[in-house]
């Protein structure tokens, strides 16, 4: 048997006799398991609830009455974000960000109603997610399992024996390694189990592979810094101390001091400041639901030409609804260029704190995680967009019917009497121009190639750690 | 000798070890930090507030002047709501970035509004901020922890133990006092920071000391919980990695399992509805009454306001005082459910209030955000604050769309009501949210 | 002279089933040194435990200058000095400041010169006075911890194995310090498991074996006890 085996069974034994490391790792392994279950359960109602909710909007938006098609256009449509397959392990930004979008006519409404809000304000430290559990709690059970796994040779004084009988010190690091290693995989084991079920409920083997792959390199680095620390220490208590304050720092503290200096350094205004500046936009426009405002001077007189008419009454459409479509189109240009511009700032937010990556390996696992698993910012992003295609799409699909189905005259007498508002209505059959929605995570591609960079960071932490390793084996011999 | 001269003692014994000296360093830069940023943030959001009331005053003059009913008055012009830190926030930023702290809202459908959330940064929020509470509540007792759990076993350790007990006149006193000076050095370190802070930001002087015994007692709790640790008889044969081991456990279940429990408890036993139904009622209510009869819309809505009975009579199919009528009760439809919403959202603050007290990490940060007037109860005050303002427009503007003046001509007139006639200058008497007192009724208290 | 400056008497102590401390007696007098001898693990330390009151009794009784140590023992820690086997004190400080430190722990005070005429007693050369104490070596934190206990001016000693790692040099200056302390009228207790030491410095030597007193020897008319004879005793239990 080689030394390096030797040593890892031999630490492996030492685990098992000494009751505290086997105990940290019995607890280490449930609680992520149970996390996994919970987090499992919950996710897979939230996502059959979702899913059931969103049918039963686009029902109700179908089964309405025959009706004025401006009026559905107010009357709006539902639309919820189902979760992705792996935020079974990593939600992400979904508790913080609301998971239903209110789409009606000339508006973009914020996503509501957060978990969080509901929430009893008790778990904004921690949470049973196993993402927490992986990325904040393992490294501090790897700590309290390996801070020994030198100094205690040293204090002991087997390791000048096992020196100056001539073992390689590195064959006797990496034994201890592999130990702690192991011990490390062991409580990352439901996450594969979790990662397992997530490919054969229809997320890309690719992805999987790449999520559990990142959280063994988290892992690899954290085994490192511990003995590598306990490698350089002469004394267990000052190891000890040494590593804690590190998990502290790295786990703890970097990651929150990056989401503060984001904020200072790159202060977005609020959305409700923008909204200053985009109504002042909209006020160019004119007001869509008032065909006679003079902003639509220059659109009637295109018009008329075109149908070589006199009056839009003798246009062979209804002109209120070209001027509904006509100013959603410019509204919705307008709109979405701020909306672009304020998730552009978001992003940059995101990029200054996911840059504490290179301070910390667990800002760099959050970042790698949570972009794997479709639960990041960038997609939170891209459900608003679908969203707000949706809407664009349902809203001028009721303008198209508000301009060809309804005659201008009814609709300009509908408000004269009873009967004329009823002749102002088209048929309930025209409410059938909503499109299903369905959001589906990013591709495995996209989200591989925004990820690349935090891989990056646990790779260059990995690198340091084998330099770290060298500098302690040089140390003891 | 006097406790005086072994405080005295000690802290010219402690002054010496380098150790002790590296981490008071970093809980002072900790401390700086999170107040600086505590800051930093209290200022943007107040001078955000300053330039939103600025433009919200001129966006709505310069709609106001283009009206000529007070139906498009109404419908036209939003109102600035907001809830401004108060000068205490910077120590703790509490449920700020969750709740929403500003809106602005018109006379339609309160419901349909007060849920917008002008949200922060979803992943900043995610990641978490860090202020000077967090450093409080979850830091603090991990530095207790690290300062004093080797105070026995490192004597022990080093070969002094016995000598040191042999000699010293009153063990307990020696042990005593060496953690009080490592303690107190610890909390100016944490609290001068704060001071400075409290200082510039003009908090006020009640809420500072507030603040001040909150730590000192959090403090307090974990150096007796260490003390009495490292003095019990299962200490004495564990080495200092095993007893901050164990201690760490105290704080693992403290601080992060106790708080997810009572959490996943609370949820457990308070049914809330599900927002998105408020929201659907609401719409359903208002979107429908376009298609119902008239008498549909004023029967529920004469329920609440009898005044306008006489004076339903519609000249056309559209009329503003029925339009505002149906956003009434639309509101009126989703009432019970949003007050069951409100109501559990404050029985699960209740609940936590009640669970923090086997977690002292999350008690402190419940009181120190109760303090800075940042938590959840802070949020549902200023939400009520929101209803009633809305609550007062309404008030302002029925009697100018009912026409009251012209009502009361018209009942001692025994003649028909004529259109009411429409004056800008009734618009300048307008509530202002920033002078606007809740007059109606106060917001609910749940202590 | 008082004869009961340090008295044993039937100490029971037991660990986990295993009987450490069998029925001990002993008393020590004024101005007398006491060793106890014995091997590895036959209780010696135990005994010293016991009388500095980290370890409790089963039955029998431990008092010094007639308090109990059960009872009184903060009282007594004012009247006794304790010499480790191994003596660590704070390395980041100097030998005069770990003095200064430790008497105020003991509520006395002293002058700088009457520490310094300690420190010359004990013969610690003045060099070291102002270093810090983690480069001394073995003998000079001995040292230190000895000018402590004159400092302390306590009536009673107990020493734990003082001579183990000491060069002969200093334990021959060890030996004629503890004879003077002796004669000045300090009682002294040591355990050590060195024969040849405790003859040459002890009035009376106690021999300990498995928790028992085996053997009581005492000075007769020469300057020391016989070598041989305890030598003798001493070897002869430990082969049994």
């Amino acid at each position: 048997m080689s030394v390096i085996q030797q040593v890892t069974r031999d630490e492996w034994r030492f685990w098992h006799r000494t009751k505290l490391a086997a105990t940290i790792i019995i607890i280490g392994t449930l609680l992520t398991l149970v996390s996994g279950v919970v987090n499992t359960l919950e996710m897979q109602h939230a996502s059959h609830e979702r899913e059931h909710l969103q049918q039963s909007a686009q029902a109700q938006f179908l089964e309405q009455p025959d009706r004025h098609p401006h009026r559905m256009v107010h009357y709006g449509h539902y639309v919820f974000r189902t979760p992705s397959a792996l935020s079974i392990i990593e939600p992400g930004v979904d508790a913080f960000t609301g998971t239903s979008i209110f789409l009606e006519g000339h508006k973009q409404n914020t996503a509501m109603f957060a978990d969080q809000r509901q929430a009893s304000g008790m778990t904004r430290f921690s949470s049973l997610t196993p993402s927490f559990l992986l990325q904040v709690l393992v490294p501090l059970f790897i700590i309290l399992i390996g801070y020994a796994s030198v100094t205690r040779e040293k204090e002991a004084g087997t390791l000048n024996i096992m020196i100056t009988q001539g073992i390689n010190v590195w064959h006797l690091l990496l034994g201890k390694y592999f130990a702690l290693v192991s011990s490390g995989l062991l409580m990352l084991l439901p996450l594969i189990v979790a990662a397992v079920w997530a490919s054969i409920n229809g997320e890309s083997a690719l992805i999987t592979s790449s999520f559990v792959a990142g959280y063994i390199l988290y892992i690899l680095v954290w085994c490192g810094i511990v003995l590598a620390v306990s490698a350089v220490n002469q004394k267990n208590s000052a190891s000890f101390a040494i590593l804690v304050s590190l998990w502290i720092v790295l786990c703890i503290l970097l990651p929150r001091i990056g989401s503060s200096s984001a904020a200072a350094i790159a202060p977005s205004p609020s959305k409700l400041e923008a909204d200053f500046a985009v109504k002042a936009e909209l006020r160019k426009l004119g007001d869509g639901h008032d065909a006679s405002d003079p902003a639509f001077e220059q659109l009637k007189k295109n018009l008329l030409t075109k149908y070589n008419v006199d009056k839009v009454e003798d246009l062979p459409i209804n002109f209120r609804g070209t001027v509904a479509q006509y100013s959603e189109n410019k509204l919705t240009e307008i709109l979405n260029q701020f909306a672009e511009k304020r998730m552009q700032e978001e992003l940059e937010q995101a990029y200054i704190a996911r840059q504490f990556g290179w301070l910390t390996p667990t800002t760099a696992i959050r970042s790698f995680s949570m972009l794997i698993a479709g639960t990041s910012l960038e997609t939170h992003h891209r459900f608003l967009r679908e969203a707000e295609k949706l809407r664009f799409d349902f809203v001028q699909s009721l303008n198209k019917v508000h301009q060809d189905n309804l005659s201008y005259e009814a609709d300009a007498n509908r408000n004269k009497n009873a009967d004329a508002t009823k002749a102002a209505r088209v048929d309930a059959a025209n409410w059938q121009v909503l499109s299903e929605f369905s959001f589906k995570p990013d591709t495995a591609q996209t989200r591989l190639l925004r990820s690349a960079i935090y891989a990056l960071q646990l790779l260059f932490w990995c690198g340091l750690i084998v330099l770290l390793l060298r500098f302690a084996v040089r140390r003891i011999s | 000798m006097s406790v005086f001269s072994n405080i005295n003692r000690e802290a010219r014994f402690l002054v010496k070890q380098r150790y002790f000296f590296a981490l008071l360093t970093i809980v002072l830069l900790l401390s700086v930090f999170s107040v600086w940023s505590g800051i930093s943030e209290t200022n943007t959001q107040l001078s955000t507030i300053e330039r939103l009331q600025q433009k919200d005053a001129i966006d709505r003059a310069n709609v106001l002047a283009k009206q000529s009913d007070y139906g498009s008055a109404a419908y036209y012009s939003f109102h600035l709501t907001y809830s401004a830190p108060s000068a205490m926030a910077f120590a703790a930023m509490g449920q700020r970035d969750i709740y929403p702290w500003k809106h602005r809202i018109r006379m339609l459908a309160l419901e349909g509004q007060i849920y917008e959330t002008d949200s922060d940064n979803p992943e900043l929020s995610f990641l978490g901020r860090f202020d000077f509470a967090f450093l409080i509540s979850v830091l603090l007792p991990l530095f207790v922890i690290l300062l004093l759990h080797d105070l026995r076993s490192a004597e022990r350790e080093a070969g002094r133990y016995d000598l040191l007990i042999a000699t010293a006149s009153k063990q307990q006193r020696l042990w005593l006092s060496r953690a009080s000076v490592l303690c107190a050095a610890l909390a100016i370190a944490l609290l001068l920071p704060f001071v400075i802070g409290a200082i510039i930001m003009q908090a006020p002087l009640v809420s500072t000391l507030q603040v001040i015994a909150v730590t000192l007692g959090h403090i307090l709790f974990w150096m007796l919980l260490t003390l009495w640790f490292t003095a019990s008889k299962v200490a004495v044969k564990q080495s200092s990695a095993q007893i901050a081991s164990v201690l760490l456990a105290v704080w693992l279940g403290v601080a992060v399992l106790v708080p997810v429990v009572s959490d996943i408890a609370i949820d457990e036993m308070v049914q809330s509805p599900n927002g998105g139904e408020i929201v659907l009622t609401q719409r359903e209510g208002v979107n429908d009454a376009w298609d119902l009869p008239f008498a549909d819309t004023w029967a529920p809505f004469i329920a609440t306001h009898p005044q306008w009975k006489n004076n339903t009579e519609m000249s056309s199919q559209f009329e503003w005082k029925w339009y505002y009528a149906f956003q009434q009760v639309g509101d009126q439809k989703a009432a019970a459910l949003s007050t069951a919403y409100r109501d559990a959202t404050l029985e699960k603050n209740n609940l936590a209030q009640r669970f923090a007290y086997i977690s002292p990490p999350m008690l402190a940060q419940k009181l120190l955000s109760s303090i800075a007037e940042t938590d959840t109860l802070a949020a549902m005050k200023y939400e009520q604050k929101v209803r009633d303002y809305h609550q007062a427009l309404r008030l302002f503007y029925y009697p100018l769309l009912f026409g009251a003046a012209e009502l009361n001509e018209a009942q001692n007139n025994k003649t028909k009501v004529k259109k009411v006639a429409f004056d800008a200058k009734a618009l300048s008497k307008l509530p202002s949210f920033s002078t606007f007192k809740n007059t109606i009724h106060t917001a609910k208290e749940n202590i | 002279m008082q004869k009961d400056m340090i008295v044993a008497s039937s100490l029971c102590v037991r660990f986990a089933q295993q009987t450490v401390l069998d029925k001990v007696n002993f008393n020590v007098g004024q101005g007398e040194v006491f060793a106890l001898l014995g091997g590895n693990g036959a209780g010696k330390s135990t005994t010293l435990k016991t009388f500095l009151g980290t370890i409790a009794p089963l039955s029998g009784t431990a008092t010094v200058m007639g308090m109990s140590v059960s009872k009184d023992i903060d009282s007594i820690r004012q009247k006794v000095a304790y010499l480790p086997e191994s003596v660590m004190l704070y390395g980041h400080l100097t030998g005069i400041e770990n003095i200064k430190y430790f008497l105020s722990l003991a509520d006395i005070e002293k002058s700088a010169p009457d520490i310094e005429q300690a420190l010359m007693r004990v013969a610690l050369q003045k060099s070291a006075w102002c270093r810090p104490m983690s480069n001394y070596s073995k003998g000079m934190r001995q040292k230190t911890a000895i000018a402590l206990a004159l400092l302390r001016e306590a009536p009673v000693l107990f020493l734990d194995e003082p001579t183990s790692g000491l060069d002969p040099n200093a334990i021959d200056e060890f030996n004629r310090l503890i004879a003077t302390l002796a004669a000045d009228g300090a009682t002294v207790f040591m355990v050590t498991h060195d024969v040849y030491g405790a003859c040459q410095v002890a009035h009376r030597i106690g021999l300990l074996d498995n928790g028992k007193i085996v053997g009581m020897f005492e000075r007769k008319d020469q300057a020391h006890i016989d070598t041989e004879e305890v030598h003798a005793a001493f070897s002869a239990r430990s082969q049994q």
